[in-house]
């Protein structure tokens, strides 16, 4: 076989199947809206947040079983409840944020727990809500495309305010923005990407998307707009190396996908150090420290 | 009421909660003062790749925990010092923590194929606490008290304003390094009770709770080790009473006292008022969520699974009284014991367990009771045994669903019958009438099952499941297992898109027509499959569990007929069935 032949056959033979392609559009999807909504995730400390909020989902869940209620509902209502609850109580002097997350959902998570040890519980209910991303439904993939249409818009129109807070979160309120508000629109959208990204992907893989693509992209600029551009393009191309990596490796494509992009920040990590020293050297007399490699 | 605290394992819980709740409080005032309470929380979740290399490699699990928690503090802080200030870890911690979380899942699925025994450390338990446990608290808490001691200046300086305090003089990352130190120890140390995701009810909540009403940094730790061993200890006899674990026990306590305060901080109410209502309601709450006895009089059996749980009823009748461990539609390779079950495996004079580490944790579970009950292993003496699939130290030697071959159950009625005639004489002669009627109907079911699959093309007789529960079923009616969708065992373990990619290969390939997705499972992945190949995936099969008592599959005559059933019509699309009147 010509060797660009192989090559052509190398990359598209993981796509043959229709899984893969699903998981790939899945992933791409989520990427666009996780990498953008992350940006802000990242700015405003909230790694915990989309870490552990997904674990409130419990007893919503739990609860909308033993009523007899639709599961996703009672899952978004447990999500908004401590979404809520999580901008409340960061607001008590003398706790900060994250301690508000933990004690919200250690509690709530505490509580789901409780409640799924009724014999009336069905087993196995966190993992109706908990996906994988070869497991991707033609729902998964509508919810996911509305996702990207709502955060892009709502994140788009929220713009100038949550760069007010970015930039200055003792003055906001002058300015004419709310922060209680603003924190609570921006838990919210959370709480809705969480909801939908955790039952096409898994909770390790979006807190993945979330978290290391922003990170990743924040090392190459740090002007917000470009950043939330960058960090998407970078969960694309990840996610979909990722894929690659899983399905000529074999290894766990979640996992992998998730590792691909951890690894990514770590590199473009140790380069942008690599030329801070490199800058630093050539310009030695200036005693100007290596800050943000721009 | 408090007769439960005689009990030896709730006693050695008592002493782990009030060891840890030392360090606990002491660090805890650090973790909020500091905000590191997301690296709190991941430093316990984050020990996953740790406990699977212990499982892998054969070392003890606290090990891999310590060394994966002390991986994480240094990657925490490497980073943190990268990015330039030392006042904010938060992506920091989310960037290691989905780093470790990856690399266990890999290794999970990919190197050690693991059962599901690493779990149990993730979703803590009394009956785990060992003296190793207790020790390991003991010097968590001892070495917090000294960093706290010898530290606390420095940390107070970096805590009061990081940017400055290398002009204060506080230049060296020592202090703080050993601060992320300890709070990774105390994690580790929560893990044996608590479990990981739950670690926070010690380590942050009860410090955000008195935080509330506590203003200088002394008085606000007393009163948090204070408040972590009341909610500990509160919370170990809640457990007890509810018959709950641990961890949600003292979460939801803690999580409450914490509202309580909060609102009543709001309202303008004294604390102690606030408390005291509390303590009212969980006293009144307590009397809930008892279970009922065992049923009827004679000899007390306990058994673990669902399917043991029929087979032991329908033998012993009215002569024994059996208490079941498992639910309907629970999942045995992760199960955690709960208090109840140790107290009435204590009252049994014998234990009947599935073996090949499908129910391993009842060793615990006896070992914990102090009682001295004959506990049977009907593995160990059956006619046709298969091969174990999973690798590593603790994989069982044997196949473990031994029960989906009909022969294998007359051979374990025949077990049970023998060993409770040897504990209740006098009950013989009715025991084994009973069992060679229910032996009769088992011969039944064999022959009607064995009758149904001979009417199916042998071509059709293709298997997929989404784990590998039916091999003793595919075996003995001459069905093909072509592959199943979760090769390995533990929930944690994922496919990789080689492998899902492969199966559909196969399946389109070998015209397999129908996956069957098990009912106790989450089926996303099989429906997945299954529409990408125009498979069905309507058929549920009963793998590890008995259904409910309303469904098809409450029995385990019930649950192998349905699982013909399942079988024939999703071979033949639907154009046959398995009918096998009942007897």
């Amino acid at each position: 076989m010509h060797p660009s032949l192989a090559l052509l056959t190398w990359l598209t033979d993981p796509w043959t199947e229709a899984l893969t392609r699903r998981a790939l559009l899945e992933v791409v999807l989520l990427g666009i809206a996780g990498g953008a909504l992350g940006g802000w995730v990242v700015s405003f400390n909230l790694g915990y947040s989309a870490e552990s909020l997904a674990h409130a989902l419990l007893p919503g869940l739990v609860g909308a079983s033993l009523l007899g209620a639709p599961l996703l509902l009672g899952g978004a209502a447990g999500l908004l409840v401590a979404a809520v609850a999580v901008a409340v109580a960061g607001r008590i002097p003398g706790l900060d944020r994250d301690t508000a997350v933990a004690v919200v959902v250690t509690a709530l998570f505490g509580l789901g727990a409780l409640l799924a040890l009724s014999p009336d519980t069905p087993a196995g209910l966190q993992g109706l809500l908990f996906g994988d991303v070869l497991g991707v439904s033609d729902t998964d993939l509508a919810l996911a495309g509305g996702l990207v249409v709502v955060l892009v818009g709502a994140l788009t129109v929220l713009h100038p305010r949550l760069l007010v807070i970015g930039l200055d979160r003792l003055s906001a309120p002058a300015l004419g923005v709310r922060t209680l508000t603003m924190d609570v629109t921006v838990l919210v959208l959370l709480a809705v990407t969480l909801l939908v990204a955790v039952q096409g992907l898994g909770n390790l893989l979006v807190v993945a998307v979330l978290i290391a693509p922003p990170s990743a992209a924040r090392l190459l600029t740090r002007r917000m707009a470009p950043m939330l551009v960058v960090s998407s393009a970078i969960a694309v191309v990840g996610a979909v190396a990722g894929l690659y990596l899983s399905y000529y490796a074999g290894t766990a494509a979640g996992a992998s996908i998730a590792a691909v992009l951890v690894g990514t920040y770590l590199v473009l990590a140790a380069g942008t150090a690599a030329a801070a020293a490199l800058t630093r050297a050539r310009t030695r007399p200036t005693p100007e420290p290596a800050g943000a490699p721009a | 009421m408090f007769d439960v605290l005689s009990l030896p394992f709730v006693q050695r819980g008592l002493v782990e909660v009030l060891l840890l709740a030392v360090g606990a409080g002491v660090i805890g005032t650090w973790i909020v003062l500091r905000g590191l309470s997301f690296y709190a929380h991941a430093v316990g979740t984050a020990a996953f790749p740790g406990l699977v290399l212990a499982d892998g490699l054969a070392f003890p699990a606290t090990l891999g925990a310590a060394g994966t928690g002390l991986v994480v503090a240094l990657g925490v802080g490497a980073l943190a010092r990268r990015e330039g200030g030392a006042d904010r870890y938060d992506s920091q911690t989310a960037l290691v923590l989905v780093g470790a979380l990856a690399a266990g899942v890999i290794l999970a699925s990919d190197v050690f194929h693991s059962g599901a025994n690493v779990e149990t450390l993730l979703f803590g338990s009394l009956l785990l606490v060992d003296g190793h446990d207790l020790a390991f608290a003991a010097v968590a808490s001892a070495l917090s008290l000294l960093g706290a001691f010898f530290l606390h200046t420095r940390w107070l300086v970096v805590g009061f304003d990081a940017r400055t305090a290398p002009s204060l003089g506080a230049r060296s990352p020592l202090p703080d390094a050993i601060l992320l130190g300890l709070v990774a120890l105390l994690a580790v140390a929560a893990l044996a009770t608590l479990g990981a995701l739950l670690a926070t009810a010690v380590l942050v909540v009860p410090a955000a709770t008195t935080r509330l009403v506590c203003r200088r940094l002394g008085p606000w730790q007393l009163a948090t080790v204070a408040l972590v061993a009341a909610e500990g200890v509160a919370g170990l006899w809640l457990s007890v009473e509810w018959n709950a674990p641990p961890g949600p026990a003292i979460a939801v306590l803690s999580g409450g006292v914490f509202a309580v305060v909060a609102a009543g901080r709001a309202a303008g109410l004294r604390p102690l008022t606030a408390a005291a209502a509390l303590v009212l309601l969980a006293v009144g709450g307590s009397g809930c969520g008892a279970l009922e006895d065992g049923s009827g009089h004679g000899v007390r059996v306990v058994v673990t699974t669902t399917q043991l749980g029929d087979i032991v009823r329908e033998v012993g009748g009215p002569d024994v009284r059996v208490t079941q461990i498992l639910h309907p539609n629970t999942d045995p390779h992760d199960y955690e014991p709960r208090p109840k079950d140790v107290r009435e495996t204590a009252r049994a004079k014998l234990v009947f367990v599935s073996g090949d580490r499908l129910d391993h944790w009842m060793g615990d579970v006896v070992h914990q009771s102090g009682g001295s009950p004959l506990v049977v292993d009907l593995s160990t003496t059956l006619p046709v045994q298969r091969p174990g699939k999973t690798s590593g130290p603790e994989a069982s030697r044997h196949d473990p669903h031994w029960w989906h071959d009909p022969r294998n159950v007359e051979a374990a009625v025949g077990v049970i019958t023998a060993r409770l005639a040897r504990v209740a004489p006098a009950a013989r002669a009715r025991l084994e009438r009973r069992a060679g009627a229910y032996r009769l109907r088992v011969e039944h079911l064999d022959r009607g099952i064995a009758r149904c699959f001979a009417a199916v093309p042998p071509a059709q007789r293709r298997l997929v499941t989404d784990h590998d529960a039916f091999g003793y079923f595919a075996a003995r009616y001459g069905i093909r297992v072509v592959g199943a969708v979760i090769p390995s065992q533990t929930t944690q373990a994922q496919p990789s898109a080689q492998a899902i990619s492969d199966l559909a290969r196969v399946i389109r390939r070998e015209h397999v027509r129908a996956v069957f997705p098990e009912t106790s499972l989450n089926a996303k992945l099989a429906h997945a499959i299954a529409r990408q190949t125009g498979a069905t995936a309507d058929h549920e099969l009963y793998g590890d569990t008995l259904g409910p008592a309303d469904s098809a599959g409450s029995t385990y005559l019930g649950m192998e007929r349905a699982n013909a059933d399942a079988m024939v019509r999703g071979f033949t699309q639907g154009a046959d069935r398995c009918t096998i009147p009942l007897t």
